[in-house]
Formats: C-alpha cells, structure tokens, sequence
C-alpha cells in the first residue's frame, strides 16, 4: 500500500478521474472537423491528454516512488466547509447575522484552541464591522436579520 | 513616441481624489496582508475582487495592484522582526534581516529595506513605460495562430518556474484549461459541462475558483498547522550607518537589476527575483561567511528585487493580455469582471486607464515608504492579533464577497466546493497557479486555436509556417527540454528546496 499512497500515484489518479470523468460528460457534443471545429473538439483533446498525463504520472510514480502523502487532519477542512455551507443556506433565509454567528463559531471550532467567551466577542465585532461596512457603508441589498432589518 | 503627453495623461487620471485614495487603500490593506502571516496577496486579491465589481475599472486596478506591491513591502517587517515571512517573496529576506535585528539594527534593515524597494519600484515603472508602447505595437501584428502558440509559451514558462514535479505542473494546466470551457460555446451556442445549471452557462466564475482554491485552503492548511507567533523585537533607530549604505547601494542597484528581468519572464515575479537576487549578492560578495549571519546586501538586494518583479511583472500582462503569475491572473480575472478584454488594445482604447494605473504604481511605491516607516509601530502591534481571531474573520469576507458577486449563494457554495478542490491540491502536492493559468487562459486559447485552424483550412502546420508563432514554438519546446536536463534539474530541485 505504501508504493501507492503517495502524492504522485494519487494525483495522477485524479487527473485521470478528470479527464474520464470530462470525457464521459461531454461525449453528447459534437466534435466537428479541424475545419469547423464541434463544441466538443478542443474539450475531447484536453481530456485525452490529461487523461494520458495521469497515466504517465501513475505509473512514474509506481516504479519511481514519490512522497507519501501527510494524513489529512480532517477536522479544519470539514467543519471550515460546513459553517460555508451553512453560511450560504442561512444568508438569504436568516439574514446576515444568523450566518455569520454560525460561521464564526463552526470555524473557531476548526482551530486547536476554542474559548468561548473569545468567540462571542469576535461575533460581535465582526457583526457591527459587517453591518456597518456592507449594509451601511456600501449599501449592499441584504438584510441583517430577516424579517427586522 | 509621445511619452511626456502619455505620462501627462496619467498623471491627470492618478492625481484624481479618488484614485489617490484607492491607491492608499490598496497599498494599506496590501501592507496589511504582508504584516499578517498566513494570508498572502493571491488570496486576499482573490477575496476583494468582488468588492471592485462596484468600483470604476481604473480605480479597482489601482487598488489590486496596491494590494499587490503593498504585500511585498510589508512582507519585509514581519521578516525582519520575527523571523515570520509575511508571504512568499520574503523568505529570503528573513536570512539576513532576523539576524540584524537580534543584532540591534532593525530599524537600519527596515529602512534600507523600504527605501530598496522604492528605488526599484520606480525603475520597474520606469521599465513599463519604456516598453509597454514597443511591446503592444508588436503584439498588435499577431494573428490568431500566434496568440494561441503565445499562450502555450506563457503556459509552459509558468510550469518551468512552478516548484515541484514538472509533469503534475503540465497536468495542472490541462485541467485549468478544461475548466475554462465551462459554460456555453460562443461558436455553437453549446451548453458544456453545465449540467443545465443556468448559473454555469456563462462559465464558473473567476472570483469563487480563486477564494476557494487560494483563500479556503491556505486557511484550513493555517488551522492545521496551528499558526503561533513569537513576539516582536524592538525597531531601534530607523538611520542605517555609512558602512550598511555603502555595502546597500550596489546590492540595491544589482537586485533591482535582476528583478526587473525576472518579473518580465512568464511564470517569474517576485519570489523568483528575489531568490535569485540573494544567490547573486551571495556569490559576488568578498565575505560571503556573513551571509546568514545579518549581512545587509542580504536584505537590500533581495528586497529591491522582488519589488522590481512584482512592477515589471506587470508588462506582459498589460501588453499582451498573458498574465505572468497568480497574481497577474487575478488582475486579468478583474479586468474581465470590469469588461475590459486584457492584451494590446487595452492601450489604444483606454489610454486613461493604461496609463493612470501605471503613474499610480508610483505613487503607490511612494506611499508605501510612508506607510511604512513611520508607523511601523503600528504594524508591529498587528502581529500580536491571534489567527484564532482572523481566520473566521477572513472566511466571512470570503462568503460575503462571493455572494455579492451577483446577489446569489451559489457562488458562496461554489466557493466552499473549490476550498475542498484547493485544499485536496495541496494535501497531493498540486500546485493552484499553473491551474489558474490555465484557467484564464483557456477560453481565449481555444478560440485562438479554433480561429488559426479555420483559416488555414485544417492544416495544423498553420502554427510552425508563421515565423513568430514558430519561434514561439521553439522557445516554448526549448523550455521544455532544457528543463530535462539532468543538471537543470538537479538545480531547480536544489533552488526550490531552498525555499521550503
């Protein structure tokens, strides 16, 4: 298992699954001829060359090795994904209050030291800047709580 | 050549209260950014490029290209006082600069510093104004198969310059380029890879791709590592002594040298410039023992050369439309943004906006040593705000940008699936720029090449008959195998793992 779980072999594992995965998409548009080149020419040729760069990649990366790839700490990348998520569900729902609580405390959380009495704090500056610099200041249509304001 | 009336409009349009203010502002918020490690000018440019869609095209160009240099300035003082590279193109300065400071000389390493990347910023404009009127009357006689084996070179010479595997490079680009098509076929009217989601029909955006694959991961990659800072030493008097300006002054002069050349090149810049520039003082030094140890031509000439690089960067960009780096890509992305189809005709048919910005590039560079000096305590003080307390801070800029690109949360959830994307680059070691690049370039190179083809009737030997698109051509495969080469390569390794 470690000859595979390297940077290289993994990446070039990806290229791959790009370039099937953009040729299987794409293969309902036409190609044309180099003349009058279809909508799906210049796509089908980047994805078969990407696709052959990936293999190339694996297999260099198999008989040569490579790095092995650092664990990822699944922590930050999640919960930084899901209060963006969460921040794009609430925004127009809620407001932009509601969202950005939200945020700030599932993101505070992706860090190693989480203190809460912190965090409020860091609310509410982050609420009035917000406020003040996007509703007021630049006059964006958005709402800060729905419904009230 | 009307230089003087060119020059002339453009100190009439940066003299402007507006512009010099958006200047200002850029140059602040780009200081800013340099200061504050973990967040360097690609993201924190990535992120306000919402903020200049409601901002007249001149003035937000002003202000990335504060931001931009701004970040190279500021750079230097975390560099200097903790040992801490505010962004890429510091690194070196850290070398030397910590080590006069534990010396008691930071304010000499700082001012010398800030007056290097001065005088360099002012040569790196005056460079652009020399060249940018050659340069566009050239590009102006390119035709289609030209453009598109230009487009290749700038490619290719990103790929040469990016550190780590060459092949993932070229991969990278490929996959850059395959998500530019995205959206609807200007030929054919063609709906591609949209999965008839109408917010995809005009192509992803620019703006959530590079907050996310910028923006996103290098924030996660920061919570990771749990970023901690030292505290600051003391800044001393800001006089350098006699002995540090006379060993300064040719330093400066040589990296300032280097670096304009460098930032030229496709795929230099700044850090490029100022690695190199380090290498050179290095060399040519009588006491090369001291290099490491606080030498200041270790400080000056790296300092000028990035700052050369980042101006002259600049000219590729501006003259042919093909951005040079990460960064140059983002100002191409804000350009479209604003309307404004990057390359030669820029100059021709927006005269006031060319040159305005190019004059302000001055201005900025002399704000900068405002900025600076004086308040360095300021900036200081900066350093002490926990990244516990940014880092949300910095994703709700990111998430309220994204979203008031067009007043829809698609675009803030594109941005979260781009971090993923981003951060699973990072983790495989895949570098984002050649990727943006890519990107960038890969609409405009398709309709190139489609263009090329459809005149020469099909015949793919369009490209080698045209003698600029086959010296282009050349180049770019000489690139290619100069970089195959075992001692090439064995160097580049060696220059790259310097940096890491």
């Amino acid at each position: 298992m470690q000859r595979f779980l390297t940077k290289d072999f993994l990446s070039g594992l990806m290229f791959v699954a790009f370039g099937l995965g953009a040729l299987y998409i794409g293969q309902h548009l036409a190609v044309g001829t180099p003349v009058r080149m279809g909508p799906g020419y210049v796509p089908r040729m980047l994805s078969l060359i990407l696709l052959a760069l990936g293999v190339v990649i694996c297999i260099v990366a198999v008989i040569s090795g490579s790095e092995p790839v650092e664990r990822p700490k699944w922590k930050p990348i999640t919960l930084v994904t899901i209060g963006i998520v969460c921040f794009a569900l609430l925004f127009e729902r809620a407001g932009l209050i509601p969202a950005l609580v939200v945020l700030v405390l599932i993101s505070s959380l992706a860090g190693e030291e989480f203190k809460l009495m912190e965090v409020i704090g860091n609310i509410v500056v982050l609420s009035i800047l917000c406020t003040v610099v996007f509703k007021v200041g630049l006059g964006m249509n958005i709402s800060v709580v729905q419904g009230i304001w | 050549m009307d230089l003087l009336g060119n020059l002339g409009l453009g100190i009439t349009v940066a003299f402007t209260f507006q512009n010099l203010t958006y200047a200002l502002l850029g140059c602040m918020v780009g200081t800013l950014i340099g200061v504050l490690p973990g967040i360097g000018p690609v993201a924190t440019i990535a992120m306000l490029l919402p903020i200049t869609f409601h901002l007249p095209p001149t003035a937000s160009l002003i202000m990335l290209a504060g931001i931009y240099y701004g970040a190279q300035y500021g750079g230097s003082t975390t560099s200097i006082l903790v040992n801490l590279p505010g962004e890429a193109s510091s690194v070196v300065t850290c070398l030397d600069g910590y080590q006069m400071a534990r010396r008691g000389r930071a304010g000499a390493a700082l001012s010398i510093s800030a007056v290097g990347s001065f005088f360099a910023g002012t040569v790196g404009t005056i460079i652009i104004v020399i060249f940018a009127e050659p340069l566009t009357r050239m590009a102006q006689k390119f035709g289609p198969a030209d453009y598109c084996s230009l487009m290749a070179l700038g490619l290719v010479a990103a790929v040469v310059l990016a550190s780590g595997s060459i092949t993932k490079a070229i991969a990278m680009v490929f996959l850059g380029l395959l998500f530019g098509l995205v959206g609807t076929d200007v030929n054919t009217g063609a709906q591609r890879f949209t999965f008839d989601v109408p917010e995809l029909s005009d192509g992803i955006d620019f703006a959530p791709i590079a907050m996310g694959l910028f923006g996103i991961a290098e924030i996660v990659v920061n919570l990771e590592r749990h970023l901690e800072r030292g505290g600051a030493i003391k800044v001393g008097s800001l006089w350098p002594t006699r002995e540090e300006i006379r060993r300064s002054i040719p330093a400066i002069l040589r990296g300032t040298l280097l670096g304009s050349l460098l930032g030229v090149l496709p795929g230099g810049g700044p850090t490029l410039g100022a690695f190199s520039a380090y290498t050179l003082e290095k060399k040519l030094s009588k006491t090369p023992g001291e290099f490491g140890k606080g030498a200041v031509e270790g400080v000056a000439a790296p300092e000028a050369a990035n700052n050369a690089a980042a101006q002259t960067s600049f000219i590729p960009m501006l003259t042919l439309g093909i951005p040079s780096n990460a960064v140059m890509a983002l100002m191409v992305g804000a350009m479209i943004i604003q309307g404004i189809q990057p390359g030669p005709e820029v100059m021709t048919k927006k005269p006031d906006l060319f040159w305005g910005m190019i004059v302000s590039m001055w201005i900025g560079n002399a704000m900068l040593v405002v900025i600076n000096l004086p308040m360095i305590g300021m900036w200081v003080k900066l350093l002490t705000v926990p990244y516990r307390f940014l880092a949300p801070a910095i994703l709700l800029f990111c998430c309220i940008g994204a979203y008031s690109l067009q007043n829809s949360t698609f675009h803030v959830m594109q941005v979260a699936a781009f971090g993923v994307l981003g951060y699973i680059f990072v983790r495989l070691g895949c570098e984002g720029a050649p990727f943006l690049l890519g990107l960038v370039l890969g609409p405009q190179m398709e309709e190139y090449f489609r263009r090329a083809m459809l005149l020469s009737r099909g015949d793919a030997m369009v490209f080698l008959e045209r003698p600029i698109s086959l010296g282009l051509l050349i180049t770019t495969t000489l690139l290619l195998i100069l970089m195959a080469l075992p001692s090439i390569k064995k160097a580049r390794e060696e220059a790259f793992q310097e940096e890491g």
